[in-house]
């Protein structure tokens, strides 16, 4: 208790220069604590959105489909043997706890081809009414400009592609895809409504049909490529994917994946960013601990003569080790607390109101093959916040100990000649 | 057996490539219960001998035994716990901590003993009424004197009942009047306690209250007087 109240009043002595280092350490916390939110928020907005357009949370697939892409595995739930006592495996994944949806889907590389020009494409079979209200792609379009059907030949085209294609709004297409034993299958399509993504590649290229239409052209009404679950949290991808894994048929070819493996280009983007981040994060935390050791050296030099004098008295040099560590943890929990405090308010704001880019980009913002919404909102990752609030502690710590070790090796006689 | 036995002591510093010898083959015994004084101009060594016999510092040849324990025998740590219980230090500059109130300050070896607060602050309550400074216990080092900062070092030394209170140059910074009155006081303190006292000094008011003068010149022993104090 003596050895904390003396460090604690050790600490202000030097009221300028500890209020100094109290505001660079907790203006460090704060700045990584708020960056890292915003990017946390951000990046889970993006995920959601990429999500729910693209793999969903977790994927089934046939073989390798998330890294080949290839259109030929395809599967039927009925042929793959996944029907059994408990139902279809759509209706078993969608009875888990914590699934939102589960949307089939088929996608198929085609031409599609007006009367003036034509455009590689890419076919996407959906399920019209389950996708309506998850996919993000299908919330720009009015209701009526929705399509209905699992069979039916309304199609939602890219904006940039039916301009390409030099087509409007209720103007016919016609779709060329390979057929199952080669051949070419043709479908004629009436455009029904636009997808404006933002995503060029994706304004540029998608073609959205009913599920059944798009896989006629396969030759088997009920094929899909993809069973895309999204979850109504993302924390519970990794209870339910082994869950969704375990419900496949061992011999079936099929296997459920994370995002993460079926999504590589938005989780890799992701990771980059991150990395980078700890990267400014290490140089920011470097800067911190430079300040604590030259505040604690400082204050250790300034008082070279007062600690003989404490030797001299009869304390042991571990004592005076202590206090001046206790000092550093001091600083550090001072800081760690005002930091945590500037932390949640940067954050609470960035929740809250947000960054708003609307101003300064007038197009629309995509990282990873995923737009992002360009009012940029932070969300609340507290055990990144706990884990840099004891990194903080830990650092002051750290940075006390050449200082401390400095404090303990004084020389009374000579520490006391020391003016 | 003398409380201090100093035997063909010698200190040696090195100076770059010279080596300055500050003390030379001293012998000395002061029994317990002395008042006495290490006299002698600058550089003759009494600081060397008191920081020797204190623990601060070790001689460079010979024996230094305090209180029954040779130094030489004792671990640092060891040497560190036998300042804490046996040896009272006053410093010319009262070397009190600024961040501690007097009370604080002159408990702070006791609290280093590991007394309980209670214990140390009804000690110190009674030392500062003996001291005359009953009063400024919650004042900082910076509101009091020199003469009171001295009363609270005195405090601080006295408190833990040493075997021997080493002052160096205790009235360097005070003012005749209030050098006298300290001095007044730690013999009050040494006939009444029985609290040995070893000066080292060159303030001919320090020399004239003691009752024993050590004389050193270039860090040998030159005189060593018994005198009579009134």
């Amino acid at each position: 208790m003596e050895t904390l109240l003396l460090a604690w009043r050790n600490v202000w002595r030097n009221r300028r220069r500890t209020l100094i280092t109290i505001l660079a350490m907790s203006f460090s916390l704060m700045l990584i604590q708020a960056f890292h939110n915003l990017s946390f928020g951000v990046y889970a907005q993006m995920v959601d959105s990429g999500v729910r357009s693209g793999s969903g949370h977790i994927a089934v697939y046939r073989g390798d489909y998330a890294l080949s892409r290839d259109d030929r595995l395809l599967w039927v739930m009925d042929e793959m043997g996944v029907m059994g006592v408990m139902g279809n495996l759509q209706t078993r994944i969608t009875a888990l706890d914590g699934v939102k949806a589960v949307l089939p889907r088929i996608y198929l590389p085609a031409l599609a081809q007006s009367s003036r020009e034509s455009r590689g494409i890419l076919l996407t079979g959906i399920d019209p009414i389950a996708e309506n209200g998850i996919n993000p792609l299908l919330k720009q379009i009015d209701a009526p400009a929705l399509i209905k059907s699992l069979d039916g030949r309304d199609a939602l085209v890219g904006s940039r592609l039916l301009s390409e294609l030099k087509l409007k709004v209720g103007n016919k297409f016609v779709v060329t895809a390979q057929g199952p034993e080669g051949q070419l299958v043709s479908e004629l399509l009436r455009i029904r409504g636009l997808v404006k993504s933002g995503i060029r590649e994706v304004d540029g290229s998608l073609v959205m049909v009913g599920r059944q239409r798009a896989a006629l052209m396969t030759g088997q009404s009920e094929a899909i490529h993809e069973l895309a679950v999204i979850l109504e949290n993302p924390d519970l991808e990794e209870k339910l994917l082994p869950l969704i894994g375990a419900m496949l048929p061992a011999d079936s070819g099929l296997n459920a994946v994370s995002w993460e493996l079926a999504m590589a280009n938005l989780a890799n983007a992701i990771k980059l960013d991150y990395a980078s981040q700890k990267f400014i994060f290490l140089i920011i935390v470097l800067i911190v601990t430079i300040g604590v050791v030259n505040t604690l050296l400082m204050s250790v030099m300034e008082r070279i003569r007062e600690f003989g004098v404490i030797l001299a008295v009869g304390a042991s040099p571990a004592r005076l080790r202590a206090t001046v560590m206790t000092e550093a943890l001091l600083l550090g929990a001072v800081s760690m607390l005002f930091g945590n405090l500037l932390g949640a308010l940067a954050t609470w704001y960035l929740v809250e109101i947000g960054i708003d880019l609307r101003d300064f980009i007038p197009e629309t913002m995509e990282f990873g093959g995923v737009v992002f919404d360009p009012v940029m909102r932070a969300a609340w990752d507290i055990n990144y916040m706990l884990q840099m609030s004891a990194y903080v502690l830990l650092l002051s710590v750290i940075a006390s100990l050449y200082p401390a070790a400095k404090a303990a090796r004084i020389a009374p006689a000579v520490a006391m000649r020391h003016h | 057996m003398p409380l201090i036995s100093l035997n063909n002591l010698s200190k040696i510093y090195p100076l770059g490539n010279q080596q300055i010898v500050a003390v030379q083959e001293l012998d000395l015994r002061i029994e317990a219960g002395e008042f006495a004084v290490l006299a002698g101009p600058s550089g003759s060594g009494k600081t060397t001998v008191l920081n020797i016999v204190g623990a601060l510092d070790t001689p460079s040849t010979g024996r230094v035994r305090v209180d029954g324990c040779d130094y030489r025998e004792m671990k640092p740590k060891a040497l560190a716990d036998f300042r804490l219980r046996r040896i009272g230090f006053i410093f010319q500059s009262y070397n009190l901590i600024p961040v501690l109130t007097a009370a604080e300050n002159a408990e702070f070896t006791l609290m280093l003993q590991g007394v309980a607060p209670k214990a140390r602050r009804a000690k110190i309550s009674a030392l500062f009424a003996e001291l005359g400074i009953a009063g400024l216990e919650e004042r900082r080092p910076n509101d009091l004197s020199g003469g009171q900062q001295q009363r609270v070092a005195i405090a601080r030394a006295i408190a833990p009942e040493p075997a021997v209170i080493l002052a160096d140059e205790p009235t360097a910074n005070l003012d005749s009047h209030t050098a006298e009155d300290l001095l007044q006081l730690m013999r009050r303190l040494n006939r009444e306690k029985g609290t040995t006292f070893l000066f080292s000094s060159h303030d001919p008011l320090v020399i004239a209250h003691a009752e024993r003068v050590i004389s050193l010149r270039d860090g040998r022993l030159e005189n060593d007087i018994r005198q009579e104090i009134g």
